[in-house]
């Protein structure tokens, strides 16, 4: 029992190293944000001039409304599509479902620069054009493939004998899967939905391609902004993103079970 | 502040709408396709400018030529006025990507360098492409915390104790002509391209990391992190006038590149009245005393604009100085092919090094 | 005799059509039919734009082979891709594993969004950030000189490890959530059986937890280091002058030169090499399990 306690408290200590180690760029990027220097020069000088001027730079704050937007319908319409499809690519045996599967890649491997150009072309061609709405349809897509093949993960761990008890009890295929499946792979869906979240929610490349002047999202601003001199007001906004997704994740956390708790 | 517009988007119908909405462009808005946070986009100029005309300007932008190019290509009647480096405009008047300028109608014309205006890089058929708007140099700069007294030659770049703290651009057509300029080559007829690749391997051991943008650059110096490398005059300007970091400019005794930026109407463009009045704004002394006080800039191509700075301003004194003009060599334009040469070098150059 | 039919009803396309179509037809219109026109432009000799002149040509994917310049690059890439993905696996199981198993309640569920949190943020804010820790003078650097005796000069920024440091950074979340999913999918009295029939702590761990966590590390794997070998971005900015990789070359091609046609065909490449490599990794790593 001993050993236990001892290995589950290197567990604890091993997690709490984890987190030092993903949260050291985030807390320099919120401490420069109330840094004076706009070139990250130290030593260190308090201000928060940067929070003043991001509060008066309509564009930048337009284009978060935009990306928090886009990040949420494209999580939306991701997780459902694509849990939808890693069901049928667990319950049915067809042909070609190996080659369904290969199909998930392309989109991930394939460096987004080109997708992003061939999309603008593409979307040009057939008169959808650049916008907000062509970059959800791309964000959408991108996101799927992760959606789908996390979702997967899960379902392997799915015993398909449950959705057959499920049956043999009398339930239609519509029951089998609200009350027994879905339940089951929930943390592979709220999984995906995060995936899918960042997705979008970081995606320059082909924002940028598809965006137009006026309907831009914040990776493309803080791209287009490094070119001329890249102000701390980017990290002021990253930092306000940062803090208030943290509080909605803690509050959900708080009030919301999701790990699938036995 | 705008509030999310979810519910709109979940309707199927707003992707029919926004397909219309981007169509009917309204005719007083004039679209201008730039670098950011080069002028154009200042928001006292375009306020000025607004005031003035009753035009209302949006403004977009590039990173690289390339990608100014595509933006045009892909986007026919979108802009109104796009600033393209002269170098270039042979490559978009070939592709029908601009459209001849009728420059009776801007007054500032008549004031702009004969050289400039009458470059045979923006006039096609006695047709005027391009309106020259500003030039400058890529050339040196220096960290003045390491140096005691500016350097005079481009071979400082070499000097040992620089070694890890030199730095520049990450661009395969001013590496080579960098390196052109350090073997003593003329930059638009490269003979000898084995001495480039032998200068530019010797340098790479010196280099800390390639810059891409001005924000590198300000920042590698404000954390001491470099002593020298190429850099664009305005920019260096703009660090040390409007950053205050110790960045100073060099013009080696070997020459320096020289650009010169111009403005030009996109062919199919919905509002040529308002893009011509845009480029007379850009080229009117004014804004131009505006901007250099302000934020930093490169040298106007109209010659009553910076004779209208004060005597001892850098873009004055020292760029209009008949020494420095005689030392630099304006960048002509680059054929496919040979943007290819070049790219492929550089790019054997940065895997060698591995 | 129904359940029978509910069974056999579970092959063939036709139900799974109406699930399947949703995704896959968006996926059509949004990326399949865009990248068949990019596979289009790489048999081309030009870009059909502004009246030029193109035919049709093996040359671009001719030129891979005929240049070591691009198959260096690319090895050096999947050399990268495979070492991020290993440290993702060496530092995301573990802490997949407490997630999963020694943590309960609450502070689980915080935890675990804890760790989702930083993929959140912008990617480029986070690299700056991380130049500022590893230069010489930065944060490691000072931190480590204050607390040893001895003077030592730390200065990782604009070398391979940066780049290591930064994709890990970027991408280890990915693990921990892939893998947590199937670790807390083993139910507890599997492991607490093995334990009482006298399996050791290591056997139960090769035996039973790791082949059965097995689609999450696969899943994980396969998300790590598919898009860390056409990355570009990071090797870019934190590799400095050793940040040339086979991503950035493709980069160059579309922005620098506009040569659209060989950009596209080494991608193409490039997922075709990547597709080989998940195609044979695959089985071998689901017999592993």
């Amino acid at each position: 029992m001993a050993t236990t306690r001892i290995l589950e408290g290197l567990g604890r200590f091993y997690i709490v190293l984890l987190l030092g180690f993903l949260y050291l760029p985030i807390i320099i990027m919120a401490a420069m944000s109330f840094n004076a220097s706009p070139f990250y020069q130290l030593p260190f000088e308090w201000t928060t001039d940067w929070y003043a001027s991001l509060w008066q730079n309509d564009q930048l704050i337009a284009a978060t409304w935009n990306s928090i937007e886009i990040a949420v319908i494209t999580t939306l319409i991701s997780t459902v599509l694509g849990s939808m499809a890693s069901l049928a690519l667990y319950r049915y045996e067809f042909r070609g479902k190996k080659f369904l599967q290969a199909l998930l890649f392309p989109p991930i491997a394939i460096p987004w620069l080109i997708t992003g150009t061939a999309m603008l072309i593409f979307f040009f061609g057939v008169g959808i054009g650049r916008g907000l709405i062509a970059i959800l349809l791309g964000h959408v897509a991108l996101a799927l493939p992760y959606v789908i093949v996390v979702v997967s993960a899960r379902l392997q761990t799915f015993a398909p004998e449950l959705e057959e008890a499920a049956r043999s009890l009398g339930a239609n295929q519509w029951q089998v899967t609200m009350r027994v499946t879905l339940p089951w792979i929930l943390p592979g869906v709220i999984a995906g939905g995060l995936f899918a979240f960042a997705v979008s929610f970081d995606q320059f490349v082909v924002s940028y391609f598809l965006s137009t002047p006026g309907q831009t999202t914040l990776p493309v601003e803080i791209y287009a902004a490094i070119r001329k001199g890249f102000t701390p007001e980017i990290n002021a906004v990253s930092t306000i993103i940062i803090v208030v997704s943290m509080a909605l994740m803690l509050l959900t956390a708080r009030f919301f079970k999701f790990g699938g708790e036995k | 502040m705008r509030m999310p517009r979810l519910t709109a988007f979940l309707t199927a119908t707003a992707v029919f709408v926004s397909a219309f909405t981007l169509a009917a462009q309204a005719a007083e808005e004039v679209h201008v396709l730039n670098w950011k946070g080069y002028g154009a986009d200042e928001p006292w100029a375009v306020a000025n400018f607004e005031k003035a005309t009753g035009f209302k300007v949006v403004n977009d932008f590039f990173n690289s030529e390339q990608e100014m190019l595509t933006k045009i290509r892909t986007n026919p009647g979108l802009y109104d006025v796009v600033m393209i480096n002269a170098a270039f405009n042979d490559q978009a008047m070939a592709g029908k990507l601009i459209q001849p300028i009728d420059v009776s109608k801007l007054s500032n014309y008549a004031d702009i360098a004969k050289d400039k205006a009458g470059s045979p890089m923006l006039n096609h058929d006695g047709k005027v492409y391009g309106v020259p708007w500003v030039w400058g140099l890529t050339a040196l700069a220096i960290n003045e915390k390491s140096f005691d007294k500016p350097p005079t030659s481009i071979a400082e770049m070499w000097d040992p104790a620089h070694k890890g703290r030199v730095i520049i651009r990450d661009d395969a057509v001013e590496a080579v002509q960098f390196g052109a300029l350090a073997s003593g080559q003329n930059i638009n007829d490269i003979k000898d391209m084995e001495a480039v690749k032998a200068k530019l391997t010797s340098l790479m051991p010196q280099i800390k990391t390639f810059w891409s943008s001005e924000n590198d650059w300000n920042q590698m110096v404000a954390s001491n992190q470099i002593d020298i490398g190429t850099y664009w005059s305005g920019s260096a300007d703009r660090a040390k006038t409007h950053f205050k970091l110790p960045v100073s400019l060099v013009i080696p005794q070997e020459g320096s590149v020289a650009w010169l930026d111009a403005f030009s109407i996109p062919a199919g463009s919905k509002n040529v009245a308002g893009a011509e009045a845009f480029i007379n704004y850009m080229i009117d002394p004014k804004f131009y005393v505006e901007w250099v006080t302000k934020v930093g800039a490169p040298v106007s191509a109209n010659t009553k604009a910076v004779d209208a700075l004060p005597e001892d301003a850098f873009n004055r004194k020292v760029m209009g100085s008949p020494d420095v003009a005689k030392r630099i060599q304006f960048q002509a334009p680059v054929t496919d092919e040979q943007r290819e040469k070049y790219l492929a070098l550089w790019q054997e150059l940065k895997v060698n090094v591995k | 005799m129904a359940d029978q039919l509910a069974i056999g009803s579970r092959r063939g396309l036709r139900p799974a059509l109406p699930l399947l179509l949703p995704a896959y037809l968006w996926l059509t219109v949004a990326i399949f039919l865009p990248l068949s026109a990019m596979v289009f432009f790489s048999f081309m000799t030009d870009l059909p734009l502004a009246g030029k002149d193109w035919a049709f040509t093996l040359g671009n994917y001719a030129a891979f082979f005929s240049q070591s310049l691009y198959s260096t690059l690319l090895f050096a890439s999947l050399r990268l891709g495979l070492e991020v993905t290993l440290w993702c696996v060496v530092i995301g199981y573990p802490a997949a594993y407490v997630l999963a198993k020694v943590l309960k309640g609450r502070s689980r569920e915080a935890i675990f969004l804890l760790v989702i949190l930083p993929f959140w943020s912008n990617g480029l804010v986070r690299i700056f950030s991380w130049a500022m820790v590893l230069r010489e003078g930065g944060i490691l650097d000072t931190a480590l000189n204050a607390v040893l005796p001895f003077k030592i000069n730390i200065d990782l920024m604009y070398s391979y490890p940066a780049v290591i440091i930064g994709l890990v950074h970027s991408y280890v979340p990915y693990m921990v959530l892939t893998c947590y999913l199937t670790l807390q999918a083993i139910d507890d009295s599997l492991i607490e059986a093995g334990r009482s029939l006298g399996a050791s702590r290591r056997q139960v761990l090769w035996r039973v937890i790791i082949p059965l966590s097995m689609p999450g590390l696969i899943a994980g794997s396969a998300l790590i280091f598919v898009p860390v070998v056409g990355s570009f971005m990071e090797p870019r900015i934190l590799g400095g002058r050793t940040g040339t990789f086979y991503g950035t070359v493709i980069e160059d091609q579309f922005v620098a030169v506009f040569n659209w046609p060989l950009g596209a065909a080494l991608s193409f490449i490039l997922l075709a090499v990547v597709l080989i490599i998940l195609a044979l990794a695959a089985p071998v790593l689901r017999r592993a399990g």
